[in-house]
């Protein structure tokens, strides 16, 4: 083999590893970044049970506010409680008492709803959202219901847990 | 102004039943709105015509503003007598009531009012008078024509407040709620730019009617009509982009703040009107469109962009004309018992729904709009367009632009004042309250009417207490 | 020869001053270092002479992202990123520190100037048609700038942990999850979990100070290197009669241009403005001064008015109506405007994906060769309707949230 031909090949090899050097070092540090970033996706919190109130004190057809501390979930070091309100609708139905613990975070954007007395719908500051006392999305943005809350009874207490189910 | 609160009662209204006199005072204020609303837009299609011949030492720019601020002197010299003579009589004589009480509650606007039409007066009659003089000093004939449309906006916004306070009002002696009341910011926007699009479709009418006409074929001024209507045609259809954006914000703050009138004019009574009206919406975007792709190839060029536009645009017109139900309205399907689509046996037709179907139109014909008018400025600004290559055609489509944009304003005065109904002021003054009153008590402020039970304080001028 | 006896007296004036040890000192670090070569270079450039108060936009921008970083990094001498303490940190400096509570407004205050600023510098170089050949890369590392400042500024308001920005935050990385396909991966990502906790903070908090300036400070020089390539463009009032004149006029200004001048490729006259202008000291007065009253403005501001801190973030208040920063009005307001369903994406993603995309793509659309805007209508009416837009949104949004 000529001279060159011989350096050929061997500035091909260097180059070749350059690039695989590279391309490893910046792999090796590159991956646990990027796990890290992406961890949230993959880690689970249990939820506790979180007592309401006494179900005999809220009247029907009224929707209740009532604020309760729940646990958010992520995967920080910290994770206080977040005080969030529920709503709490005793409903009539074809005479039979239907309860329903609705959470005012808004399907649209995530603010908070509440309970508009003047309008009598569920409002949303932020665009005009609008629900039924049920929770069902009437007017405005919301593409959804509002969610519920899982909730259980332990006599006449109520109690949520932060798990939530889609809104009918 | 205590004096004259003591002269009013003395007034007697003038005995006509109620139809009549609600008849006669909305023809006026129809006709009324055409003079007003080409008058304001008128304005500011003069201060950027003048500039833009300045600026490009045009002598078709020149012809045309000085035509135009002839225009705008006589219009003004007809509408501005139409409006105060015929108005305060009528008004006074035939909505006294209604009248006085508003004189009371908006009195402070009402007097800015008068002195923007003075400044109006001051700013236009020497532009009319005095044009070729001005060219002279060119800037400051500019910048009198921007105080004149600056004034005008003034005017508008305050007849803003007293229209927006008919339909959401708020306490008299709180001014910043009157002055941000929710259905006034969007209804300031919604004019703002529906004058201008008005006064670009007069004279695209214009422009459209003299080509047609026997005169329009001569050769030196044929092209000039056809550059007047393409011109009038662009301020037309371009600002009448904004209406969707606006009109929507505007009917969610109806339906915030005033819901019965919002339910009678989308789902009630009123809907039928409002569906003729998004009809017309449609017939000023397609038409208009369809007259760029026209004119363009007109002059020789094939647009396969401005055609595709215009099919958009057609669809976009077929869907937002698609009734949501085959009721004359909502009730009449509940009352029907047949709120289901009209394949399961209802009167619904879901592709008529606001959301998504209409809003996605809108959206459309916004979006289309723009598309278009940038290709055609494309064409304009490279000088490919030959002046005077308009067909028989392309002055149909001005025309019927022009009519469109007519009819548009008519039907929403008609819409507007009747979703009110049967208020005036809503929920405080009824239109039929006007005939029969009893004159306010000399201990206060507070007027009393057979059915207005609130207290109206008022926006006076207070003498200091000692 | 002629640069050699300039650069030379350059030095002689730069060390004027300086005598004896010190005179011998700067021409030893000179001859290694090439300072004087340096500032030369800096300093002598040709401008255009006519409408230069309006090129001192552009300089003022810089100035104030400098501002930014600044007081920024002081404000890490006091604020924790933590859910518990950010607040309280933030409320200590309100309360008990008078001087951190002013660097905290300018912060602020220099945000929301520098978002005017930034309007102002992209409207006259939209007007001014400045992002023609050869300078359409310039234009394009504008938008992209223009981007990153509003997701500093977007990021930053987040980080205060009161009620406006925890809401803030929360509705923020909620429109992300409306993404298609992996939206909701994103959203955890952002927050840490599927819901806000101390995670997001930390998060924005690393976005704002390193992962966003790290971005910002490479594309400035990009952007300024760019200039100095091609010089500053100007205005159509540069540029009068150039259609009109005759090859020999013509390539005669194009020899006797000065650095760094003519700008090629470019459309034949418009390559060296008529009249020029010293960089030193013409241009850089006027930067000066208007740089100078801005950073007052933004002085005033706060210790007049101060930055606000609203009470800490409680998410069961249900009497809080959550108000967008101003510049995130306009595109508050589509999402009223685009309700339910498959239009949310629409509103948020594709209405202000296609505005940008057709902001970067303007070099492209507007292709005539004049500079005046009134002969570029292509670019004019869509840019007015722009500019309408946007005035027309944040109107409406004010007035929507006014009467809540």
């Amino acid at each position: 083999m000529t001279i060159s031909q011989r350096r050929m090949s061997r500035r091909k090899f260097m180059i070749m590893g350059i690039n695989a050097a590279g391309a490893g070092t910046g792999l090796l540090i590159a991956a646990p970044i990027v796990g890290s970033i992406l961890s949230p996706l993959f880690y689970q919190r249990k939820q506790p049970w979180v007592l309401v109130a006494d179900i005999q004190h809220v009247p029907v057809g009224v929707p209740t506010a009532y604020v309760v501390m729940l646990d958010q979930g992520g995967d920080a070091w910290q994770v206080p409680p977040v005080p969030r309100t529920v709503y709490v609708v005793k409903l009539n139905l074809d005479n039979q008492v239907q309860v329903i613990t609705l959470s005012n975070v808004c399907t649209h954007m995530q603010c908070d709803v509440h309970w508009d007395i003047n309008l009598n719908v569920f409002f949303c500051p932020c665009h005009g959202g609008e629900y039924s006392m049920d929770g069902t999305n009437i007017a405005g943005p919301p593409p959804k219901p509002l969610f519920r809350y899982e909730h259980k009874f332990v006599g006449t207490t109520l109690y949520v847990r932060n798990i939530l189910t889609e809104g009918k | 102004m205590p004096l004259l609160a003591s002269v009013t009662p003395q007034l007697t209204p003038v005995p006509v039943s109620t139809g009549v006199a609600t008849a006669l005072v909305g023809l006026l204020m129809l006709t009324h709105i055409q003079f007003a609303a080409w008058q304001q837009g008128g304005y500011i299609i003069l201060a950027v015509s003048d500039f833009v011949g300045w600026k490009r030492k045009s002598e078709r720019y020149d012809r045309f503003s000085k035509g135009l601020v002839t225009a705008l002197g006589a219009t003004f010299a007809v509408g501005g007598s139409l409006a105060i003579f015929a108005i305060m009589i009528l008004f006074l004589g035939l909505w006294s009531h209604f009248y006085v009480d508003l004189q009371r509650v908006m009195f402070w606007p009402f007097v800015a009012e008068a002195v923007a039409f003075v400044g109006e007066i001051i700013c236009l009659y020497p532009l009319y008078a005095r044009w070729d003089r001005l060219g002279k000093v060119r800037g400051l004939r500019i910048g009198l024509e921007i105080l004149l449309f600056i004034n005008a906006e003034l005017q508008m916004l305050l007849i803003n407040i007293v229209a927006s306070y008919m339909l959401t009002p708020r306490p008299a002696n709180d001014l910043p709620a009157i002055l941000m009341n929710p259905t006034e910011i969007p209804l300031e926007i919604h004019r703002f730019v529906g004058n201008i699009a008005w006064a670009g479709a007069i004279i695209a009418l214009t422009a459209g009617i003299r080509l047609l006409l026997k005169s329009g074929r001569r050769p030196d001024v044929r092209p000039y009509l056809d550059w007047m209507g393409h011109y009038g045609l662009i301020w037309a259809i371009g600002f009448t982009i904004a209406q969707p954006l606006v009109g929507w914000e505007y009917a969610k703050e109806i339906q915030l703040h005033a819901y019965a009138s919002w339910y009678d004019m989308m789902l009630g009574g009123l809907s039928v009107a409002f569906l003729i009206q998004v009809f017309l919406l449609g017939t000023i975007f397609t038409v208009g469109i369809f007259y760029l792709w026209r004119r363009v190839r007109a002059s020789g060029f094939r647009s396969p962009a401005l055609a595709v536009c215009t099919v958009l645009s057609f669809g976009a017109w077929m869907l937002i004309s698609t009734p949501s139900s085959l009721a004359w309205s909502y009730e009449d399907v509940f009352r029907a018992n047949a709120n289901v689509p009209i394949w399961q046996g209802g009167l619904l037709i879901p592709w008529g729904a606001m959301i998504p179907w209409k809003l996605t139109a809108l959206v459309a014909f916004t979006g289309v709009t723009i598309v278009a008018l940038t290709i055609y400025l494309k064409y304009v600004s490279r000088g490919k367009l030959r002046w005077g290559d308009a067909g028989r055609g392309q002055a149909v489509s001005l025309i019927t632009v022009g009519v469109a944009i007519s009819l548009i304003m008519a039907l929403m005065g008609f819409i507007r004042e009747n979703s009110r109904g049967p208020f005036l002021i809503t929920n405080h003054m009824l239109i039929n309250q006007q005939q029969n009153f009893s004159p306010p008590s000399s201990s206060g402020p507070a007027l009393q009417g057979p059915a207005s039970n609130i207290g109206f304080s008022v926006i006076l001028p207070v003498e200091p207490h000692p | 020869m002629a640069q050699e006896l300039e650069r030379s007296a350059l030095a002689r004036k730069l060390t004027k001053p300086f005598s004896g040890l010190m005179a011998t000192t700067y021409r030893w670090v000179d001859e290694r270092l090439g300072v004087t070569d340096l500032v030369h270079q800096l300093l002598y450039e040709a401008v255009p002479r006519r409408g230069a108060w309006a090129y001192s936009l552009g300089s003022a921008t810089l100035i104030i992202i400098v501002l930014q970083i600044v007081s920024g990094m002081f404000l890490l001498w006091t604020y924790v990123p933590s859910t518990t303490e950010a607040w309280e940190s933030l409320n200590f400096i309100e309360h008990h520190d008078e001087f951190a509570a002013i660097v905290r407004g300018m912060h602020l205050w220099g945000a929301y100037v520098l978002f005017v600023v930034i309007g102002m510098h992209m409207l006259r170089t939209f007007v001014s048609g400045s992002y023609k050949k050869p300078r359409e890369l310039n234009w394009i590392t504008g938008v992209v700038l223009f981007l990153l400042v509003l997701g500093l500024g977007i990021t930053g308001s987040m980080l205060p942990w009161d009620q406006a920005a925890y809401w803030t935050a929360t509705v923020v990385t909620h429109i992300v999850s409306y993404f298609p396909l992996f939206g909701t991966q994103i959203e955890e990502i952002l927050r840490g979990g599927p819901q806000m906790g101390p995670d997001t903070l930390t998060r924005f908090f690393a976005i704002h100070i390193w992962l966003l300036p790290a971005l910002l400070v490479p594309m400035i020089g990009l952007h300024l290197i760019l200039l100095r390539r091609h010089g500053e463009h100007g205005s159509w009032v540069n540029y009068e009669g150039v259609e009109e004149e005759t090859e020999a006029e013509r390539s005669r200004r194009m020899a006797e241009a000065e650095a760094p001048y003519p700008a090629i490729p470019s459309d034949p006259g418009y390559a060296v403005p008529v009249d020029l202008d010293e960089f030193f000291p013409s241009q850089v007065f006027k930067d000066a001064l208007v740089s100078f009253a801005l950073v007052l403005l933004i002085f005033v501001m706060a210790v007049v008015v101060g930055a606000p801190l609203e009470r800490a973030a409680n998410p069961a208040a249900l009497n809080y109506v959550p108000t967008p920063e101003w510049f995130f009005l306009p595109l508050d307001q589509l999402l009223v405007q685009f309700p339910q369903a498959w239009m949310i994406p629409v509103g948020v993603f594709v209405v202000p994906g296609i505005g940008t995309t057709l902001l970067m793509m303007v070099p492209f659309l507007d292709r005539t060769p004049g500079r005046e805007p009134w002969r570029r209508p292509e670019v004019m009416v869509p840019g007015l309707f722009a500019v309408l837009f946007l005035l027309f949104e944040a109107m409406l949004a004010v007035g929507r949230l006014f009467n809540l």
